[in-house]
């Protein structure tokens, strides 16, 4: 996706004569001083048609005159562009942009949870992850990677025998906070507070939520009036882990953000990666890539269908997915060796080249899913049952999907046609045919519909994909392995010994990137998927920032919700899809 | 004396073949289901414990007897007891009113293959559906849970709105047969040869959801919703105490709803006599039994409907509906003359 273009830089710069462009990065915008911030933006809101929230956060430099630099990428659906507008948290406090897109609602809460920098304004400016009543800020730098030691959790064996010398175990007697009862009573009570009957709390642990995410629902009756959602449960300061590691050293854990789409969460790191440190990929790796993006596109669709159905009763419709996932799973094992987690990619290719009979593995079950795909259709599409329940149900319109920042096949289904794999195509989404889906009413059954429709399209690229790599010699290369960022092939670096010592080299000293900022997304069937890197120069990133899909489309839910019943959150719920591992990263 | 006496043993050993027999045939119907479940599901079902399964029902048995009896902190616990007593009860009681033959000969004597033979057999079969809803909200209050308190209280609400669709539906049937005893209408069939489903098919249709709505099944089952309620009115309940819940709902009220189904549309045990003396009860029980296969059939095939349609659906819909059968039904009566 390209950058704002000239002209317009030009003709903000003309209005705003304090406004400095950001050159010479992989990146373009603006950088503005916190005083004009918040009209810099609504200029660029309101009259360069930059609707469309994607991401905001900030950046720590513990030694510079201000500490934290804010990020906020907007998009202009139009003119396709993106734009980064940075500026200085002066006095660690910014303004509050949530009444200029919804979406920065709780991208804002999330930046204060991890940084520590006041929103003047913010209606609600809470922990987003962590608890009321936690003191540190995770991504500062000077956080850390182990946490802070700072209470004593005795052992069983302490509390009933007392503590000896030596002591009874040989791990430190000091670790890091955890939440007490009392600490999450108060941060529900700082959520929300409560108007109706009874207060519903519905999870961190409940069979309706996918995952921990933990809602709370204030109910008249079987309505809900207001609502909220905390998050947290599955924090892994992912953030945090990335800028301690090399960059080649982060891809597993990418696989376990959105764990039902591993090879999608890969595809868009090494996109970003790649970007980053300027790697050609070779064809084949294009190809595979693609492959299994889809394949894994179509796994993680089938777990949405499943669990959505059995969500709303249908019990049948969840095994049948299953079925199909199953056989995905084994074309995944058979090339991967793993199931969920697969860590197949590689920055500049793939880990493994295409094990034997793979392509006729995928080509007798693309034949085969597309009676399948009937199937689910004859049990839903036109059942009265699942009309009712999902027709006319959480409408989203136009605006709010940029306002929100929505994305993926929830935007889609309110007709915004938004899919990164058209309009910024990256492995081989340029050389493959396939149709984009929208919706018209942007209701549960119209994200429904898309998401049948994207497994049908996928399919198609699926078949196209094995064409390409039926006609590709069978010796071609899968890894760029000529770049010195690059880890050679593992079958290389043991018999050759320029391989080897590449290999060395990349994984004692890391990559070295260059100075440069990238934001690169790809579309993963949660939505966008974005890495903003800012690297300073070294083996590791200064700051990755993780733009999750799940996040944004979770953050309409409380708006989607009000007026409604329980059963109809759990439609919504289907029918926004996050994975708790995304969301919280 | 003696008179009252025989007739005192002979209902009593009634009393207990019937309720020996419907609790193992609810038993092993938990066996059917989940080999039906599995077959409609493309898996295997129970196949582990014993031969094709089955010994799974006293394999579960064992175990929910076996855990660990708890009751939640703040429960009102006689309340707490009662609401198994009040679920389990009135589903056993639907059945003290099933013909499940005629009447035939034993000893000398004549013995009705059912427990009571009283005139307003349907009536009994109304004020047993109408009890079964303490049980739901009993549990629900008594167990101090947001979530089971919801589930009783959709329950409640479905239950009103279904009784009287029931109640109105059924008269179609009584109108015809000019008696409320369940023996006098099937034999009212058996007589004229005619099974009251061509009558009264739309009476049976909304008989039919009114089963699925009192019985809890699919696509009525709001009061447990997994996804939303975890269950719902029973989350609380553990062990046998929680098995006592599905039985009493999902199969005991099932079979029995079923049979009268049977008995009211489908001529009861009349059939051809291919099977010799055992033919009545052959045939009950084929009708019965298809009728069951058919709600689990629906119960792992359809989604759910959400609260406020099933009530909307039961005022808006199905009362008016059989209100219309009704009169249609009562004129023709009057004019044709049953």
């Amino acid at each position: 996706m390209p950058w704002i273009n000239r002209g317009a830089i030009d003709r903000i710069l003309h209005e705003f004569k304090d406004a400095k462009p950001i050159e010479g990065k992989s990146v373009s915008g603006f950088e503005v001083p916190k005083s004009r911030l918040k009209s810099f933006l609504k200029h660029l809101r309101d009259k360069e048609r930059f609707v469309h929230f994607i991401d905001h956060t900030l950046i720590d430099f513990p030694e510079g005159k201000h500490r934290f630099q804010a990020v906020y990428i907007l998009y202009n659906p139009d003119q396709n562009e993106r734009v980064v507008v940075k500026s200085w948290a002066e006095k660690d406090s910014l303004p509050t942009v949530q009444d200029l897109w919804a979406g920065a609602k709780w991208a804002e809460r999330e930046a204060y949870d991890m940084f520590g920098v006041d929103y003047e304004g913010h209606e609600n400016l809470r922990r987003m992850f962590m608890w009321e009543g936690y003191e540190h800020f995770p991504l500062r730098k000077d956080f850390p990677l182990g946490g802070v030691p700072e209470e004593e959790l005795p052992s069983m064996t302490e509390i009933l025998g007392g503590r000896t010398d030596p002591p009874s175990h040989d791990f430190e007697f000091l670790h890091t906070k955890v939440p007490t009862l009392e600490d999450i009573e108060r941060t529900e009570r700082a959520r929300l507070k409560k108007k109706a009957q009874l207060v519903l709390n519905w999870g961190p642990l409940h069979p309706g939520t996918h995952g921990t995410i933990w809602f709370l629902f204030d109910l008249e009756g079987e309505n809900v009036l207001q609502s909220d959602v905390i998050l947290g449960q599955l924090h892994r300061g992912m953030e945090k882990i990335a800028e301690n590691l090399h960059y080649f050293q982060f891809l597993p854990y990418t696989d376990r953000m959105d764990y039902i789409s591993a090879i999608c969460n890969e595809l868009s790191y090494v996109s970003a990666v790649e970007k980053l440190l300027k790697v050609e990929v070779p064809e084949k790796a294009r190809y595979i890539r693609t492959l299994f993006a889809e394949l894994q596109r179509i796994n993680s669709h089938l777990l949405w269908l499943g669990t959505g159905a059995l969500d709303l009763g249908a019990l049948t419709v969840f095994l049948y997915c299953f079925r199909e996932r199953e056989k995905i799973m084994d074309i995944i094992e058979g090339n991967a060796g793993f199931r969920l987690t697969s860590a197949f990619l590689r920055i500049g290719g793939v880990h493994y080249d295409l094990a034997q009979g793979t392509l006729d593995v995928v080509k007798a079950f693309v034949k085969d899913f597309r009676n399948k795909l009937k199937e689910y259709h004859t049990l839903l599409t036109r059942n009265r049952i699942w009309l009712r329940r999902t027709k006319e149900v959480g409408i989203i319109t136009r605006e709010d999907v940029h306002s929100y920042g929505l994305s993926g096949p929830v935007a889609r289904a309110s007709g915004v046609p938004y899919d990164l794999r058209k309009l910024e195509p990256y492995a081989a989404y340029d050389e493959v045919e396939f149709d984009v889906p929208v919706g018209e009413v942007g209701d549960v059954y119209d994200r429904y519909l898309v998401r049948m429709e994207e497994m049908a399209q996928s399919l198609r690229i699926v078949e196209q994909c094995v064409e390409k790599l039926e006609k590709l010699p069978k010796d071609a290369p899968y890894v760029n392995k000529s770049h010195p960022c690059v880890i050679p092939p593992k079958e290389d670096v043991f018999t050759s010994l320029e391989d080897m010592v590449q290999s060395f080299r990349v994984v004692v000293h890391g990559e070295s990137a260059p100075q440069d900022e990238v934001f690169v997304s790809a579309e993963n069937p949660r939505g966008e998927l974005g890495f903003y890197i800012y690297s300073k120069g070294e083996g590791k990133p200064y700051r990755l920032r993780i733009r999750s899909g799940a996040l944004y489309n979770l953050s309409i839910f409380p708006k989607l919700m009000e007026g409604r019943t329980i059963a109809d959150a759990i439609a919504l719920l289907g029918s926004l899809d996050p994975v708790v591992g995304e969301t919280d990263r | 004396m003696a008179e009252f006496g025989i007739a005192l043993i002979a209902t009593l050993v009634k009393v207990g073949v019937l309720v020996g027999v419907v609790l193992g045939v609810s038993a092993y119907l938990t066996w059917f289901e989940r080999k039906l479940a599995g077959h409609i599901q493309a898996r295997l079902g129970p196949n582990v414990v014993g031969p094709f399964g089955l010994l799974q029902p006293l394999a579960d048995a064992i175990k929910l007897a076996t855990k660990e009896s708890i009751v939640p902190k703040g429960a009102d616990v006689p309340v707490f007891y009662l609401a198994i007593a009040m679920a389990l009860v009135p589903s056993l009681l639907l059945f003290s009113v099933i013909p499940f033959g005629p009447e035939f000969t034993l000893f000398g004597k004549e013995v009705k293959p059912l427990i009571s033979d009283v005139n307003i057999g349907i009536l009994i079969v109304f004020a047993m559906g109408s009890l079964a809803v303490y049980g739901t909200i009993f549990s629900g209050w008594a167990s101090n849970s947001k979530y089971a308190f919801i589930g009783s209280l959709r329950k409640a609400s479905v239950i009103i709105a279904y009784e009287v669709v029931l109640g109105f539906a059924v008269l179609g049937v009584i109108l015809l047969a000019g008696t409320m005893s369940t023996v006098g209408i099937v034999e009212a069939q058996a007589k004229s040869g005619i099974w009251y489903i061509l009558y009264q098919p739309v009476a049976f249709v909304l008989f039919l959801f009114c089963m699925l709505a009192e019985s809890g099944r699919v696509p009525f089952d709001i009061q447990e919703a997994e996804a939303e309620l975890v269950t719902g009115y029973n989350v609380e309940y553990g062990g046998m105490k929680f098995g006592a819940f599905p039985l009493a709902e999902w199969y005991l009220n099932v079979i029995a709803l079923s049979a009268i189904a049977v008995i009211l549309f489908f001529g009861g045990w009349s059939g051809p006599g291919i099977f010799g003396a055992l033919s009545p009860y052959v045939w009950f029980l084929v009708k019965t039994f298809s009728l069951v296969f058919f709600v689990i059939w629906l119960h792992w095939t359809l989604p759910r409907f959400q609260a406020k349609d099933i009530t909307e659906i039961a005022w808006k819909i199905m009362l008016p509906l059989a209100l219309a059968n009704l009169i249609i039904t009562a004129v023709a009566v009057y004019f044709l003359g049953g």
